[in-house]
């Protein structure tokens, strides 16, 4: 296992490789955490936002749930049009998702870019990130995009927009696209569907990449 | 301890090592498969995007298990190219099983072309008629659904194809219809997908998502639904599945004669073996061959050209794409309202061009297809990074347009030269999982590679303009399909200059065979998985035939 012995190649490691096309195969882009190796780790946990968006959250602190819920929002806000990012349950399949032991490395390395989305907002407008009017958080987001292409903000960024969108339009059983509204929102339609999606089914995508590790199928 | 011997051992039971096992099992020899992946099966096979398209359920993850990629005189970086997927049937699982013949002048390219500069063109030591039973044997055995229609470019065929072709998206008559107009001829694209009830398989549902997904119908005629059920049949085969092949070692004669592994708790296994197959994929076969060295080898098994590795191809890459507004546009083309998921057109005109005056005188294919309807590559692609990044309103009104969009585009599968600088190496200082080197991955394009490429690029997005879409996008021209992969262990005549011989044994080692895409002299223009399938199936019979006479 070269797990955490090389960061060497980890800093070197360009994710453009893996945001390369599949479309051969129909385009699979495997997650890949190898940003914001220079950000400091997260502050403890304050007792500040008491209000907190309730939830069963088990990867982040308040703050951080917080920043998060603010973040996917103006990635994919509601409009009149179709659901958002939070009808579809988007922080809650990025709390469950980064719990998956493939994620671990994606995992270290998406927390400690939400304290640099607060700090961000707070170096510019004083306040925590989800604190901040729409129209700065969309400022501060278009900052972390904008960044050079290799830094930590760039990547934390474009890993942002994967989780936003794994959690829209991903198999509802991970806990987002709640009743399909991503689905919904781009036409998605699957023909002679296969019923997994089915909360009867009793899939539960999530359970099934844990156990990848053993195996899965016959063989395990 | 080494386990009981057996006739034949078979490291991977894809495209090459499946043919393989059903022919010697058949033949009544005893044979143990080995595969690194998991034993799927029908109910594993989930429209489940994250778990099959973006995460290890078929391909390894980069830290797990990467491959070193470096094109041109950039680094090496570690990368998830050129793997295929790690399961029982390998790559066929997740195929979108695009079954092309190859034409008789793929085998003669050096003939054709004569001495390229910068390319290490060959022909082949068989000629297509030698292969040519073989896959009339691959489309009965797999089960191919398609109508061979005459045209320039049609590859001498005793008869149409087992199964009748799928059923088709309008699109495909109105992109026969613009072809014509153009001077062109779009053909039926075959494909490795049941069209009606065979051999016990159903037929398949049309449920759009079928391209880098498991088919829980067992239409799709991967080796896992079509050959190794019929292998294990036989009673003669046994597979077993999460064991990776670490080294095949050599007697004191320098013949192979067991092949060491890991089973699937980790513990290593010597399986003997009179005969040795490796099927693994150019890249993997390689290295497990550079990696099992000896005083006899000491640069890798039967290595004694130095083309162990050597002359890897690909498949040159293009695509571009023509979009249409179904709410603007129906009305002017009722066919953007219809649903039915495969397209199944290639333009096969530029094949070989008649003289070099455009740069190139090899090309390949079209193939047009409706966009893979996987929603979150299409949601991160959308929303785009950095300074062409969206999010907020902008993304949205993007996946609403998306919505309202039907997508028709092409991808090239062109002839790959050979280089010198395109090859497999084994990467020492860099350890997988389970701490064995990687195989590092080398490509240098030979430049009229890119200029055909652009050329057919150039040509299909005309048939597309003439269509009338809202807009054209071009996704790019140089780029390479690694899932389809050959070279490294090309078969030749000449031991000095080729690792197997026309049988696929290696020269240097009279009971080493290697029967994936590794053979491949050069890449042909279209996707090889067929081609893989008919030519183990030869090499099968011609070892049948040697074990049968000592």
């Amino acid at each position: 296992m070269t797990d955490g012995q090389d960061p060497a190649w980890r800093e070197r490691l360009s994710r453009r490789v893996f945001v390369n096309r599949l479309t051969f195969m129909g385009g699979g882009v495997v997650l890949l955490g190898s940003a914001c190796k220079d950000e400091p780790k997260p502050k403890k946990p304050s007792p500040r936002l008491p209000e907190a968006l309730v939830s069963s959250h088990r990867t982040f602190t308040d703050d951080e749930w917080a920043t998060l819920t603010a973040a996917v929002d103006r990635v994919l806000p509601k409009d009149e049009g179709a659901a958002g990012a939070l009808e579809a349950g988007v922080p809650e399949y990025v709390d469950r998702i980064l719990q998956t032991q493939e994620l671990r490395r994606m995992k270290d390395d998406f927390i400690p870019g939400l304290a640099a989305l607060d700090r961000r907002a707070q170096r510019l407008f004083k306040v925590p990130f989800a604190h901040a009017a729409d129209h700065q958080k969309d400022e501060v987001l278009t900052l972390f995009k904008d960044s050079p292409e290799s830094s930590g903000e760039a990547k934390w960024y474009e890993i942002l927009v994967v989780l936003t969108m794994e959690g829209f339009l991903g198999d509802p059983s991970y806990g987002g696209n709640r009743g399909e509204v991503g689905w919904k929102a781009v036409g998605f339609t699957l023909v002679g569907r296969n019923v997994k999606a089915d909360p009867k089914s009793g899939y539960d995508g999530a359970k099934t990449l844990d156990a990848l590790r053993c195996g899965g199928g016959k063989g395990c | 301890m080494a386990k009981p011997s057996v006739d034949v051992c078979i490291v991977g039971s894809g495209a090459g090592g499946a043919p393989m096992a059903l022919t010697l099992g058949q033949a009544g020899f005893k044979v143990v498969v080995l595969e690194k992946g998991p034993w799927y099966t029908k109910d594993d096979f989930v429209h489940d995007e994250i778990l099959s398209s973006r995460r290890n359920f078929f391909m390894p993850l980069p830290w797990d298990e990467p491959h070193l990629w470096k094109k041109d005189t950039a680094n090496f970086q570690r990368t998830n190219e050129a793997w295929t997927a790690n399961c029982v049937g390998g790559g066929t699982v997740h195929m979108s099983g695009f079954f092309y013949r190859l034409k008789p002048v793929d085998f003669r390219l050096k003939t054709l072309l004569g001495a390229v500069k910068g390319a290490n063109v060959a022909d082949w030591p068989i000629a297509y008629s030698d292969l040519a039973p073989y896959y009339d044997k691959a489309e009965e055995e797999l089960g191919v659904s398609g109508n061979a229609v005459p045209h320039k470019f049609l590859e001498p065929r005793k008869k149409n194809y087992p199964l009748p072709p799928l059923g088709e998206h309008p699109v495909a008559f109105e992109l026969e219809k613009a072809a014509r107009s153009l001077g062109w001829q779009a053909i039926p694209t075959a494909r490795g997908i049941t069209s009606i009830p065979y051999q016990g398989r159903a037929a398949c549902v049309y449920c759009t998502l079928c391209g880098s997904y498991g088919c829980e119908h067992d239409a799709k005629s991967s080796t896992l639904a079509s050959l190794i059920p019929k292998a294990l049949a036989t009673k003669n085969v046994e597979l077993r599945p999460r064991c990776m092949a670490t080294q095949v070692l050599t007697d004191d004669k320098g013949l192979a004669k067991s092949v060491l592994y890991l089973d699937e708790d980790g513990v290593t296994q010597e399986q003997p073996a009179r005969v040795v197959v490796v099927s693994a994929t150019s890249v993997e076969s390689a290295r497990l061959l550079l990696a099992s060295k000896s005083s006899r080898f000491a640069n890798g098994l039967g290595n004694d050209s130095g083309q162990l590795g050597k002359n890897l191809v690909f498949s040159s890459f293009g695509q571009s794409r023509a979009i249409f507004r179904v709410s603007k546009q129906k009305a002017a083309h009722p066919w953007l309202e219809a649903q039915a998921p495969f397209v199944n057109r290639s333009l096969q005109d530029f094949y070989v061009m008649p003289d070099d005056r455009f740069g190139f005188k090899k090309g390949g294919t079209l193939g047009f297809m409706l966009a893979h309807p996987n929603p979150i590559y299409a949601g991160v692609k959308l929303a785009g990074k950095g300074k062409d990044g969206v999010f907020g309103a902008s993304l949205k009104q993007k996946l609403a347009e998306y919505k309202d969009s039907r997508i028709v585009e092409f991808e090239i599968y062109g002839e790959f030269l050979p280089t010198d600088g395109t090859f497999v190496s084994l990467a020492e200082n860099v350890k997988d999982k389970y701490g064995l080197p990687v195989a590092a991955i080398s490509v240098q394009r030979h430049p009229t590679d890119l200029v055909m490429t652009k050329f057919l690029v150039e040509r299909g997005e005309e048939l597309l303009q003439s269509l009338d879409p809202q807009s054209v996008e071009r996704i790019g021209v140089q780029g390479e399909t690694t899932i389809l992969q050959g070279g490294t262990c090309r078969f030749g005549a000449d031991p000095a200059t080729s690792f197997l011989d026309k049988n696929c044994r290696a020269h240097a080692v009279k009971n080493l065979y290697v029967v994936d895409g590794s053979f491949l002299p050069s890449s042909g223009g279209v996707p090889i998985t067929l081609t893989i399938v008919a030519n183990s199936f030869r090499v099968a019979d011609a070892l049948v035939a040697q074990l049968k006479h000592g």
